[in-house]
């Protein structure tokens, strides 16, 4: 995946060590991460046509929910997108990812979306049951 | 010879015995011998077996001889092979001949001696079993033998050793049940290679000399032969679970171990590393299986894990098995499950569940979040009906019956992918029956109540149905007037009938306004009188009728039938009905005097409506004799409007027309029925009708409602408000016919008013019960019921009855002044 780099938490106790806007960084680094890859394969399927219209559907949908998703923790953050591309450039990774994500197959490509999915939606759970009041969760 | 003798003496001692008479005591039976053996062709042996002892001590002799000699040889040896035997040593033994053996038994009173025995030493020679049998396994290769080994059987006389024995060995493997035989020769040792690895076999041991027999088989001797070895089968791993996404546990299990004691080691590497790591925990979750605690727990990374199996002989690995511990959560059940029973608002009792995650889960922190899914089934029932309930952790259920045991369970999983967990233990739900006593007592109240009324009501019905119907829908009166006497109609009598009720002041003089008198004016050519009427207590039901009186059909306020009848009624009797006659000089009167008197009346009327109960009379105002009394009142218009509309016929009264004056359509006031009257009446006898029709003046032609032809009645006589109230019509005396007072036949009573036609004419039943013979003075086409009813529309004729005493006796309805009766019009 080309997100593999990216220095996750890999446990509960180290998701809850990390500070809340290191956390919330990490979350919108992943989103970024993934925002070309995304696009780059929703123009893949469309042209290739092999699947079904409502995977199509649900493909476009997914795209969109993830930019929704990263606007929404922007804005719930109270983070202005251009920090955190100054962080992601700062890095250096951004060339690389989107080329490493060109590279992927279809289903590594799945593979690691559904994985790093699974990732944003866990950190934002603890983030919600941290920052919430205690009865939420 | 000897034995001859021998044996004779000894049948003449038994006969002697026994011809001196038995005493208990006998000589002893026979003996017989069973066996004789040599072991080893040398020497041998003979048994027996004795007979009866005859109940003394007997003693046994053995003789033998050789088949070539006579000689009778006594046993040698009585010993050596035990009781009951004779052992022929060596030197008594010969190969080569026969020996004739017979035992004698003998006791105090005689002997016996068994039958001779030919014994071939050498067709008797069966050596003993080997013995000594030892069996030895060998493996080597992955090849067992078998060795066996074991000495001859052991002979007196040592020295004889050089005996040769042949020896077969038979074996088998402990389960089944055909021997394998194998010869021998004449080793005392054998090797067995065909074994199969892991049975227990049975090995036995014969020998046999060159001459004779068998020997029995030596006795059993058991070996086991060790299995195969060998190396371990493939292990396969079976699942891997996390029961709160921090740990978690796989399970592995070993296929055939060889033979061999196995050890089972898993080994795993994680996603993107080289290094191979061993299980940390084989103990903690149980035999085959390895427990990664959260130090060993990586999420979001796809562990490679392997299991070896390792035993003397060699080791195998199963087939990796690649997991990622965030998919294959399962948590435990969920826990806590209480119930409470709430009522809500409307006394209807629900349920609500509440339980908490199961207590590893952490869902606190947001690191799992689980859903929850309740199943329900009647304890009963076979089908669960399962509800997703979400992320909450209670759930309320309003759709139980009380009374019934329900049986509940609940399951989670992670909210992602993963899996759901076992089921809760069940749970028992009964839900109590509100069941108060008092309402039971008052369901059952209202139950035997209800059931009395029924009773009641169905009795009454039985016994006075008639009555009841009478009752409930009364027929419509016929006019009757007081004082007119059906019979002297009947009779024909008209002129007499009149006079009798004694007719005058017809019109109502001006000085009656007070009275409130409504009256129709039946406008035709001649007078017309419409509208019966029949009053019943109820508001609005104000019928006009005009009175008429001899010369012009008026209406009068003295008549008596009107003020009695104020008077009198003072309850809720229905206003009398008057009739109005309207003259043709009453016609003449202009439009505003009627409507002053319209208006009067309706002064009058007015009180009168509003007041439901109390009847009031309306009186028709009275009009100017030359008026023709036709007052349409609005407000009795409009109730007549309302109810007649409400009888779904048009509900504008019958027209009365003036002549002169067009107005034509004034509405009429029209028998107010009661409504309930006037509509049943009306729907009831649309087949059977008699139209009364007001008939406008025949110069009129804008009335296209009169019918020239019809016949017109002129007023309506009387309403009688007995019981059978019916209205009586005065026929319209038609120009050129002149039938006054000739009572026609069938004087119609008219009881019911059946529709409203062109919403002036009034279409009347007649009274079907009585028929009364019309007198009328006009061609009365009057069609006899029976055509009537086949004839819609057909103009009858009404007869107008003149009022008798006797009528009025019998009528006892208390209106229309017999001068209204004169047939006048015109």
């Amino acid at each position: 995946c080309h997100t593999s780099g990216m220095l996750t938490p890999n446990g509960k106790e180290y998701a809850q060590k990390i500070p809340r806007e290191e956390l919330t960084h990490l979350i919108l680094k992943l989103l970024q991460a993934w925002k070309e890859p995304l696009s780059h394969f929703n123009q893949y399927i469309e042209h290739h046509q092999e699947l079904p219209d409502d995977s199509l559907s649900k493909a476009k949908q997914i795209s969109n929910m993830v930019l929704e998703l990263k606007t929404g923790v922007e804005k719930s953050m109270g983070i202005i997108s251009n920090t955190l591309n100054g962080m992601a450039s700062s890095e250096g990774t951004g060339l690389s990812i989107s080329n490493e994500a060109n590279m992927m197959s279809d289903s590594d490509f799945i593979h690691c979306f559904r994985r790093d999915s699974n990732k944003v939606q866990s950190y934002l759970k603890i983030l919600k049951c941290r920052i919430m009041p205690e009865n939420i969760c | 010879m000897k034995l001859r003798l021998i044996s004779s003496a000894q049948i003449i001692l038994q006969l002697a015995l026994t011809a001196v008479g038995l005493t208990g005591q006998s000589y002893p039976g026979k003996p017989q011998i069973i066996r004789c053996r040599s072991l080893e062709k040398e020497t041998f042996s003979c048994w027996w077996k004795p007979g009866s002892d005859g109940g003394l001590p007997n003693n046994y002799t053995l003789f033998y001889s050789k088949d070539s000699e006579e000689k009778i040889y006594e046993c040698p040896d009585y010993l050596t092979s035990g009781p009951n035997s004779c052992y022929f040593d060596k030197n008594h033994t010969n190969p080569w001949t026969t020996y004739i053996i017979t035992v004698m038994a003998t006791n105090e009173i005689g002997s016996n001696s068994s039958d001779p025995q030919h014994v071939d030493v050498t067709s008797i020679v069966q050596p003993d079993a080997p013995v000594n049998l030892s069996l030895e396994t060998n493996t080597s290769a992955n090849v067992s033998y078998l060795w066996a080994k074991w000495s001859p059987p052991p002979l007196a006389d040592a020295s004889s050793n050089s005996h040769v024995y042949h020896y077969e060995l038979r074996l088998k493997p402990e389960e089944k049940e055909e021997w394998e035989t194998v010869s021998v020769g004449m080793q005392t040792h054998y090797e067995v290679t065909s074994l199969q690895a892991g049975a227990k076999y049975i090995v036995q041991v014969r020998c046999m000399l060159d001459l004779g027999e068998w020997s029995e088989w030596s006795l059993e001797r058991r070996i086991q032969i060790p299995k195969e070895q060998l190396p371990p089968e493939k292990p396969t791993i079976v699942k891997c679970r996390s029961p709160e996404k921090e740990t978690f546990t796989c399970w592995w299990k070993p296929a055939s171990d060889g033979g061999l004691s196995t050890n089972h080691t898993l080994l795993y590497s994680k996603e993107g590393e080289e290094k191979v790591y061993e299980c940390p925990d084989y103990k903690t979750a149980g035999p085959n299986s390895c427990y990664f605690d959260k130090k060993h727990t990586s999420f979001w990374t796809i562990y490679n894990i392997t299991v070896r199996a390792t035993n003397e002989m060699g080791s195998n690995v199963s087939d990796p098995h690649y997991v990622d511990v965030t998919y294959i959560v399962q948590p435990d059940p969920p826990v806590n499950i209480t119930l409470e029973l709430k009522k809500s608002i409307n006394r209807k009792p629900y349920l609500v569940l509440t339980w908490s995650p199961p207590p590893l889960a952490d869902v606190r922190s947001g690191w799992l979040t689980l859903e929850y899914e309740l199943r329900l089934k009647p304890e009963e029932g076979d089908e669960w009906e399962t509800i997703f309930v979400g992320q909450q952790t209670q759930c309320k259920m309003f759709s139980l019956n009380p009374g019934k045991r329900y049986i509940v369970q609940i399951h989670c999983k992670p909210d992602h992918h993963g899996l759901w967990s076992e089921w809760s233990p069940e749970m028992y739900i009964e839900i109590p029956t509100d069941f108060r006593v008092k309402d039971m007592v008052v369901w059952i109240i209202v139950g035997v109540l209800s059931s009395l009324i029924c009773l009641i009501m169905s009795w009454i019905m039985i016994l006075k149905g008639y009555r009841m119907m009478a009752f409930i829908l009364p027929p419509v009166p016929g006019p009757k007037i007081k004082g007119i006497d059906t019979h002297l109609l009947e009779t024909g009598k008209s002129e007499e009938l009149l006079s009798a009720l004694g007719c005058h002041g017809f019109p109502p003089t001006s000085d009656c306004e007070e009275l409130l008198i409504e009256y129709l004016e039946v406008e035709a050519s001649e007078d017309q009188q419409l509208m019966p009427s029949h009053d019943t207590p109820s508001k609005n039901t104000k019928i006009i009728l005009k009175e008429t009186d001899n010369d012009s059909g008026r209406g009068s306020c003295d008549s008596p039938s009107l003020l009695p009848v104020k008077c009198r009624e003072s309850r809720s009797l229905p206003s009398p009905l008057q009739t109005q006659d309207v003259k043709a000089k009453e016609k003449k009167r202009g439009k505003g005097s009627w409507e002053t008197q319209c208006t009067a009346s309706e002064q009058k009327i007015l009180p009168c409506n509003s007041e439901s109960t109390k009847s009031c009379t309306w009186l028709a105002a009275q009009l100017p004799s030359s008026q023709p009394a036709m007052f349409a009142y609005h407000s009795t218009v409009e109730a007549f409007k309302i109810t007649l509309n409400t009888t779904n016929v048009n509900s504008s009264p019958v027209l009365v027309g003036n002549e002169e004056n067009h107005q034509s359509l004034y509405p009429i006031a029209e028998t107010v029925y009661d409504d309930i009257e006037k509509k049943s009446e009306m729907e009831n006898s649309k087949t059977d009708q008699t139209t009364a029709q007001v008939r406008q003046n025949q110069r009129n032609d804008k009335s296209p409602f009169l019918n020239p032809k019809l016949m017109d009645y002129v007023e309506v006589h009387k309403v009688r408000q007995d019981e059978e109230p019916t209205l009586l019509l005065k026929q319209k005396e038609s120009s050129g016919k002149s039938k006054k007072c000739t009572v026609p036949g069938t004087s119609k009573e008219y009881t019911k008013v059946s529709t409203v036609v062109d919403h002036h004419i009034l279409v009347l039943l007649p009274d079907q019960r009585t028929q009364h013979p019309p007198v009328s003075q006009e061609p009365v086409a009057e069609t006899s019921q029976n055509s009537q009813q086949s004839q819609t529309e057909k103009n009858t004729s009404y007869s107008m009855t003149t009022p008798s005493d006797s009528r009025r006796d019998t009528s006892g309805s208390d209106y229309m002044d017999p001068s209204s009766f004169m047939p006048s019009f015109k």
